[in-house]
């Protein structure tokens, strides 16, 4: 929360600034495969909805096109106590393109037995593994399931932020105390915050959220919050300090941010090898299985 | 251990200085300015018959030990007629004297701007000096006169672009100059994030940076030392100067309380509120002031002290959603002692702090975080003879460091109250600084000073598995904050860490004649404070940490060489200067390092290592009703941190990329090509010009190599860091000032400065922002730029 303070300044200076489009020309360089894996849990519902967009990397001014894999499946189990790099039973899910050419995978519906993930299986601590072949490489993913606890409330406020047409949503939560916890929050029109608990441990929480996007009475905006461990927390946090930073005297320095997809071909053992030698074997994007509530609320 | 060696060298120097023997008296006292009792800085006493002279200190204190006879001596500073004196030298003597201004009406000649003038036969070099009188013709944005950005019309200083907080010097950190207001450090030195700066130019005396071959009597930053002493006040008199600007209006008051002996000054200097108002349609505040305050008081001819104070506030705030109050406040006291007419001495007792406060009422909370430092000081400058001048100190600073408070703004709030853990350190150090003339071609200054830095105990203390508190993953490639495996409470009267650094520094000038000299200089400085700051310019809740268990010293190693010509008896000069700097221990940040509200900053940190090379020319015209100078700077500036060596865990050594895989990377000041060019020009006595001229290569930034989508989101996806530019920066600023016949013969005295900023009205990019366009879709690259053509008109008075 405290990382958005000079993105206030920098609106100080928009203001006596002025901005126009110019041309830029770009260094470019190889495309690189990017997996968009976030699967939100609701656990009310029979099962996780598996979905995985896979696209190719661009230059900046080009629009992003789907790329087909050769393969793709999920293994996921409890790890085991003693060697955690075994699960104590593994299940998998066998995925499909859901249309052609469209780039997502879902659960193969023509596979033997049923390939969907049951959310009554999903327990706190399940690993999930991705394996994907891609024009002749093979990349792997893992992560951990994370919980969340629920929204309490949304409303809407009445304060305004730089401008009288700002809306302002006031959410609110209650931290799950004793544990360092990481929260995502999905403010729908592409509109994330990425938040920890280092100052509301164990507290309700109610906090303001301002709209970028100009919103008007009758819209209807879905808020939600998504578990995250710290690796997913730090991506969201880098990704959105990317896409949202306005640059120019207070620009952070670029990073690439590197998500938890890698390229493993040729590589016989996923557990004991290091990527210091072949620092561009990586696919951009993510891979988290995180419990998410939403709410809705209707603009006024 | 060759520092030990030079040191016994220095010891044995020194020795055979003391033994030398002839029958010698000294002349010495006080200069000053006749109107009122100004100390004058900088005035030159030759002696003609010897061909030797010396120039006044800070204190306007000179002397000068010769042998007995006759001589004449000639006292000279720009802009006062000379004095010159017959003395017969048979016992020591003191002898203050009283320049008085070279009347307006006769400068039909314009006098030399002496003190900004090169001495080609001094050893120093790399130091550029600034009149306060030229600083206020030189044309800023918006009239506001503006020492900082003065600055940056000389080679070797450059900054981020207009709204930027802070400067560059030969391709270093704005975090890596010492800034000094009457001895006191100055640590952030901007109002309205870097639109102006913090020092009220009538309150100011006298300027100086020096950007290498920097006196062992400073220490504690690697950059440079912007020195800036404020004036004492008229004892004879009580005058007013001021100002109306377009953006802020400024008055100062000075006078005797008791004449000839106690003098005041009070000047204080504020924008109009809500700056920004008619760029919201939302309730808003935008301002800043400051205070400059000084109390002289001369007791006897061997005694004066001196109390001084600034202090500067900004307050921003938006609907009272958002509350942001920042500044510096610095007191100090000095006491100037002659303990005989060879032996000055001062001491300096400073309390310096500068405070960072925000709320942000729609999350709830408050935040207050800075940092405060006591600082004693205690200089002597021995004059044995004409040769020969040894001043020597010793200056200890104890810091406390606030890093950030958290309190809820009220009852309802969530937040929980938080006080990061302060952290508190202690900086000591000893200095001898010789200024010797070996033989008439060749003068030498060597110094060395020794400064110690204890960090001390803190509340709590992290411990870290391996002693390191940042992980690399060798998997993901990435750097990751580890997890403390225990805290530790050391005691505040532990010593968790400490540092010792013996810096050398040697400066030599060889006058190869009358006109054509070369300079050498070798520093060594180390610096103990690092700014946490991970934007190409800092802002400023950036907070200073001090070195300690996690965290090394910078320490730098520059080597300066210069070849210096005065052109047609002075007229024109010419300055060439090749530097060389290496920096060890600079501190990079992992990537995503969040910097703010951080009680663990180390985990976020790694010691990398920074270097920066280059040539500066400059081209000075002295003389005439035209004066002015081109500068030239090309350079290099570029950082690196490696990955640290290899550690065994369990069984395996852990390789690492390092940041930026470990390349060379270009800083955010490197500029390549650097040009200032600055004119003058005096058409009569009621009209002068000035204008001035800027090129910079552009800043190093990122460009994004490609895009993808994530959830939604549009990312820009980068390659190796800073290997693109923004455009080249320049403009053009011109101003013309008027002074009004009838200020003749009268005691009120007016001007009027018109200038307009940028004519040409260049839109220089403060950023190239790439995103989405919210109706199109369409990805588009956005330039901001900060002012184009900005006109304005000043008022100055005094009486």
């Amino acid at each position: 929360m405290m990382k958005k303070i000079p993105y206030y300044f920098i609106l100080f200076f928009l203001t006596l600034s002025c901005e126009d489009v110019i041309e830029v020309n770009l260094p470019s360089t190889e495309s690189k495969l990017v997996v968009d894996a976030l699967f939100r849990v609701d656990v009310a519902e029979e099962y996780v909805p598996v979905e995985v967009k896979t696209t190719v990397t661009t230059s900046f001014f080009e629009q992003s096109e789907p790329t087909q894999l050769s393969s793709a499946i999920i293994f996921y189990g409890i790890p085991l106590e003693d060697d955690p790099s075994l699960f104590e039973e593994v299940f998998s899910s066998s995925l499909a393109e859901s249309e052609p050419g469209s780039g997502i995978y879902i659960p193969d519906p023509n596979f033997d037995g049923d390939q969907r993930i049951s959310t009554s299986i999903l327990e706190p601590g399940m690993v999930f593994q991705l394996i994907i072949e891609h024009e002749g490489k093979r990349y792997f993913a893992t992560t951990t399931y994370v919980t969340v606890p629920p929204i309490d409330n949304i409303e809407q406020g009445t304060n305004t932020l730089f401008d009288e047409e700002d809306i302002e949503i006031l959410v609110t939560f209650t931290d799950v105390p004793d544990i360092e916890n990481y929260y995502i929050f999905d403010f729908d029109f592409n509109e994330f915050l990425a938040l920890d608990d280092q100052f509301i441990d164990g507290q309700q929480f109610e906090f303001s959220y301002f709209y970028d996007k100009s919103l008007e009475p009758g819209d209807e905006v879905e808020i939600s919050i998504l578990g995250a461990d710290q690796p997913f927390f730090n991506y969201m946090d880098l990704l959105l300090e990317q896409t949202e930073d306005t640059g120019g005297v207070f620009e952070t320095p670029a990073a690439t941010v590197r998500g938890n997809v890698f390229d493993i071909t040729g590589l016989d053992n996923i557990n004991i090898f290091d990527n210091v030698e072949r620092p561009e074997s990586f696919a951009l994007g993510y891979f988290a299985v995180v419990q998410e509530f939403k709410q809705s609320i209707t603009i006024e | 251990m060759p520092n030990i060696r030079s040191v016994l060298f220095l010891v044995l120097l020194l020795l055979s200085f003391f033994s030398f023997s002839q029958q010698r008296f000294t002349i010495s006292g006080t200069i000053t300015e006749a109107s009122s009792n100004e100390t004058l800085i900088g005035v030159t006493v030759a002696i003609s018959e010897l061909k030797t002279g010396t120039t006044t200190n800070e204190y306007g204190f000179y002397s000068i030990s010769l042998p007995k006879g006759d001589y004449e001596v000639v006292v000279s500073y720009l802009g006062f007629k000379d004095i010159s004196q017959k003395i017969s030298l048979d016992a020591n003597k003191k002898i203050n004297f009283k320049l008085t201004e070279e009347a307006e009406q006769l400068a039909e000649v314009i006098v030399s701007e002496d003190v900004e003038r090169l001495d080609i036969r001094k050893p120093q070099m790399s130091v550029n000096a600034l009149k306060v009188q030229t600083i206020k013709k030189i044309p800023v944005v918006l009239g506001e006169a503006d020492v900082i950005k003065s600055l940056l019309l000389l080679p070797g200083v450059t900054s981020a672009g207009e709204a930027s907080s802070g400067f560059n010097v030969r391709g270093g950190a704005a975090d890596q100059n010492l800034i000094l207001l009457d001895e006191a450090t100055i640590f952030n030195s901007s109002h309205l994030f870097g639109f102006f700066s913090v020092f009220n130019p009538d309150a100011i005396k006298d300027i100086k940076l020096f950007k290498g071959g920097i006196p062992s009597r400073y220490g504690g930053r690697v950059s440079s030392v912007l020195e800036i002493f404020q004036r004492e006040g008229n004892s004879k008199e009580t005058k007013f100067t001021g100002g109306i600007g377009a953006v802020a209006s400024r008055l100062l008051i000075e006078g005797p309380i008791i004449k000839d002996r106690t003098a005041f000054l009070a000047g204080g200097r504020a924008s109009y509120a809500h700056l920004f108002l008619p760029l919201f349609d939302v309730n808003n505040k935008a301002y800043f002031y400051d205070v400059n305050t000084k109390i002289s008081h001369k007791i006897n001819d061997n005694n004066s002290i001196y109390l001084s104070g600034y202090f500067g506030r900004d307050v921003f705030s938006i609907n009272d959603n958002f509350v942001n109050v920042y500044g510096n406040a610095v007191g100090n006291f000095r006491w100037n002692h002659l303990f005989s007419d060879k032996l000055f001495s001062n001491l300096s007792l400073i309390y310096s702090d500068y405070f960072y406060g925000l709320e942000l009422d729609f999350v709830g909370f408050e935040w207050d975080s800075g940092i405060q430092n006591f600082n004693l000081k205690y200089d002597l400058k021995h004059y044995l003879n004409d040769k020969l001048q040894i001043n020597y100190g010793l200056n200890n600073i104890y810091y406390v460091f606030n890093p950030g408070k958290i309190i809820p703004n009220s009852p309802e709030s969530g937040i929980v109250e938080d006080q990061l853990t302060k952290k508190y350190a202690n900086e000591a150090a000893f200095y001898v600084d010789i200024e010797q003339k070996v033989t008439e071609s060749l003068s030498v200054n060597y110094g060395l000073r020794v400064s110690h830095f204890n960090r001390l105990g803190q509340d709590e203390l992290f411990v870290y598995q391996n002693n390191q508190p940042v992980v690399f993953d060798p998997f993901q490639l990435v750097y990751t904050e580890a997890t403390p495996i225990d805290t530790i409470n050391p005691g505040r009267g532990t010593n968790l860490s400490s540092f010792t650094n013996l810096e050398p520094r040697v400066s030599l000038a060889y006058t190869l004649n009358k006109r054509n000299s070369v300079k050498a200089s070798y520093t060594r400085l180390a610096q103990y404070l690092h700014l946490l700051s991970n934007t190409s310019s800092p802002t400023p809740l950036d907070v200073w940490t001090p070195s300690g268990p996690f965290i090394e010293p910078q320490l730098l190693d520059q080597y300066a060489l210069g070849y210096f010509r005065n052109i047609n008896n002075g007229e024109y000069s010419l300055e060439v200067e090749g530097f060389y700097k290496d920096i060890e221990n600079r501190i990079d940040y992992i990537d995503g390092a969040d910097l703010i509200a951080n009680d663990a900053i180390e985990q976020v940190i790694l010691n990398g290592e920074a270097r920066a090379y280059g040539l500066e020319f400059l081209l000075r015209k002295n003389e005439g009703r035209f004066q002015g100078w081109v500068a030239y700077t090309i350079s290099k500036s570029e950082q690196r941190t490696p990955g640290r060596d290899p550690v065994v865990d369990n069984g395996r050594s852990n390789l690492e990329s390092g940041i930026n895989f470990g390349e060379w990377y270009n800083t955010p000041y490197d500029k390549t090509h650097d040009i200032a060019l600055y004119g003058n020009y005096d058409l009569n006595n009621s009209w002068s010009f000035n204008s001035n001229f800027i090129f910079q290569t552009g800043q190093p930034t990122n460009f994004p190599v490609g895009q993808f989508e994530f959830e939604g989101l549009v990312v820009p996806f980068f390659g190796l860091r800073n290997q693109t530019r923004l455009p080249n920066y320049h403009r053009l600023d011109i101003a013309a000032t008027f002074k009004p016949k009838k200020n003749k013969n009268r005691n009120f005295q007016s001007e009027w400065v018109f200038s307009v900023y940028n004519i040409y009205n260049r839109m220089n990019a403060a950023s190239i922002n790439f995103r989405q366009n919210q109706d199109t879709g369409r990805n588009e690259a956005i330039r901001t730029s900060i002012f184009g053509i900005v006109p304005s008109v000043t008022y100055n008075f005094k009486f």
